[in-house]
């Protein structure tokens, strides 16, 4: 299983507002914008969003992590991945 | 698009064909026009491992991968798209809930579910919320007399419902979408069947009603919140892959259908395919065929690799397919003229059950503005 340290945060980000911003008609996005809460995305994104997690961090999002808190922003999707991605791996 | 599949893919394929051609074909007219399937054809889809082909096989499926699931519902759609409805509800609710079901839920449910034991039923449209699922009515309450739910509230047109054990029922929950697994048995549930279809006259539709039905919360699908953006889409997915494909297969009907007449049948000395205009329709119906596969085909293998983009390819092979299939039975039942307007040619069947298919899982327009959007929302794909 792929692990991420701190320092691959960033990295993490990046990835998911490029995937993003090349699926949404907005041409900027900041680490902190509400998702969902600000009409970004709708809930049609929300499963694709998802599998975009799932599929380029080779983690799988169960129950469990069904919580707005995990994906309602860039900064919260990348803590989402890092603290999956570490307990999945220990 | 056979050079696209496996040696594997194309056994089943086969295998599947054959099945249609045995168990279907023959026998589907009698099943429209009795608004019935007979319990030993489910059955026999339950035998041959049709009904839990998508599950893996640690809960008895038998784990084929998803062109594969496409393939099966090509070949059922050939035959009977009422039959193929089974297929289509059962494939739903099952992965719906292996992906967001408990381990309990999945332990206890899914067994059933992928021997054909048990027949599911995904219970989302209500008499006033076909295409606006977030106008659901349908109304989950805790009871506080134990840990349970009260359910109360209408779904209509429901697939299968005359058949099925379970239904996987959507509501609200304090004002939160919620996802709930509701036996057929339990007290104060009413299935009453809809009959007269114009269409899929033989998928079992019914309409439920639930008067302080109770449930446990134990039977919750999911987390409340997240029914309607996360456990319907995982479900409606399947749905309209099966659809897509079921769409396909009555295309490849009407095409079959029609070339053999064509062949065979004479106008004065020539036969109808002679005839440059029969020839036109024909070709149209050929090239929507082509397309179709390969859309299919690319929404079936988007599926599988588990890429974000299976979203949007499923949705234009369902809106390809449908309506190609509407064109084709149409143009296959002028093609045939006054005999193909009887029920001793099943393009007349498939022209009714073509235009259902652009209604189930998602109207046409719901399609346009949904795909219209995502496409829209791609600009900066190409730098504009």
């Amino acid at each position: 299983m792929k692990s991420f340290n701190a320092g691959e945060e960033n990295g993490i980000k990046e990835a998911v507002r490029r995937f993003i911003l090349s699926s949404i008609n907005v041409t900027h996005l900041d680490d902190d914008d509400n998702l969902f809460e600000s009409g970004i995305v709708n809930s049609l994104f929300a499963v694709q969003l998802m599998t975009f997690i799932e599929k380029t961090f080779a983690i799988e999002v169960g129950m469990d992590d069904l919580d707005i808190e995990n994906f309602k922003s860039l900064n919260a999707a990348a803590a989402f991945v890092v603290r999956k991605t570490g307990r999945q791996g220990s | 698009m056979q050079h696209l599949l496996t040696d594997q893919q194309k056994a089943k394929h086969a295998e599947f064909k054959n099945f249609v051609t045995l168990n279907v074909e023959p026998f589907a007219e009698a099943w429209d026009r009795e608004q019935r399937i007979p319990d030993l054809v489910i059955s026999m889809l339950a035998k041959c491992g049709y009904l839990g082909c998508s599950l893996p096989r640690d809960y008895g499926g038998q784990g084929w991968d998803i062109v594969t699931f496409g393939l099966l519902n090509e070949a059922l759609g050939r035959g009977s798209s009422s039959l193929t409805g089974v297929l289509t509800v059962q494939a739903m609710v099952s992965m719906a809930l292996l992906k967001w079901g408990t381990e309990e839920q999945k332990g206890r449910w899914l067994p059933p579910l992928a021997k054909g034991e048990m027949i599911a039923a995904f219970a989302l449209t209500e008499p006033g919320a076909g295409s606006a699922i977030q106008s659901l009515v349908t109304e989950f309450t805790r009871n506080p007399k134990s840990d349970s739910l009260i359910l109360n509230g209408n779904k209509k047109w429901i697939t299968c419902a005359q058949l099925a054990e379970v239904f996987l029922v959507f509501g609200k929950l304090e004002q939160r979408s919620v996802a709930c697994l509701v036996p057929r048995g339990a007290p104060g549930l009413d299935v009453e069947p809809i009959h007269d279809l114009m269409g899929f006259r033989s998928a079992g539709l019914a309409e439920l009603t639930f008067n302080d039905v109770e449930v446990p919360s134990a039977n919750i699908v999911g987390k409340p919140g997240f029914a309607l953006s996360h456990v319907a889409p995982v479900g409606l997915q399947y749905g309209r892959i099966s659809t897509a494909c079921s769409g396909l297969g009555l295309l490849r009907g009407c095409f079959e259908e029609s070339i053999g007449y064509a062949a065979v049948r004479k106008i004065a000395e020539k036969t109808v395919g002679e005839i440059g205009m029969i020839r036109s329709l024909i070709a149209k119906m050929g090239t929507d065929l082509e397309a179709g596969n390969f859309l299919c085909h690319n929404a079936c293998r988007s599926e599988e690799d588990h890429v974000p983009e299976a979203f949007e390819k499923t949705l234009t092979a369902k809106y390809f397919t449908s309506r190609a299939a509407v064109r084709a039975a149409s143009d296959a039942i002028q093609i045939r003229g006054a005999s193909g307007c009887h029920e001793s040619s099943p393009v007349s069947r498939y022209y009714r059950d073509a235009k259902l298919m652009e209604i189930i899982e998602g109207t046409t327009q719901i399609h346009e503005e949904i795909l219209g959007k995502i496409f829209v929302g791609q600009a900066g794909r190409c730098g504009k």
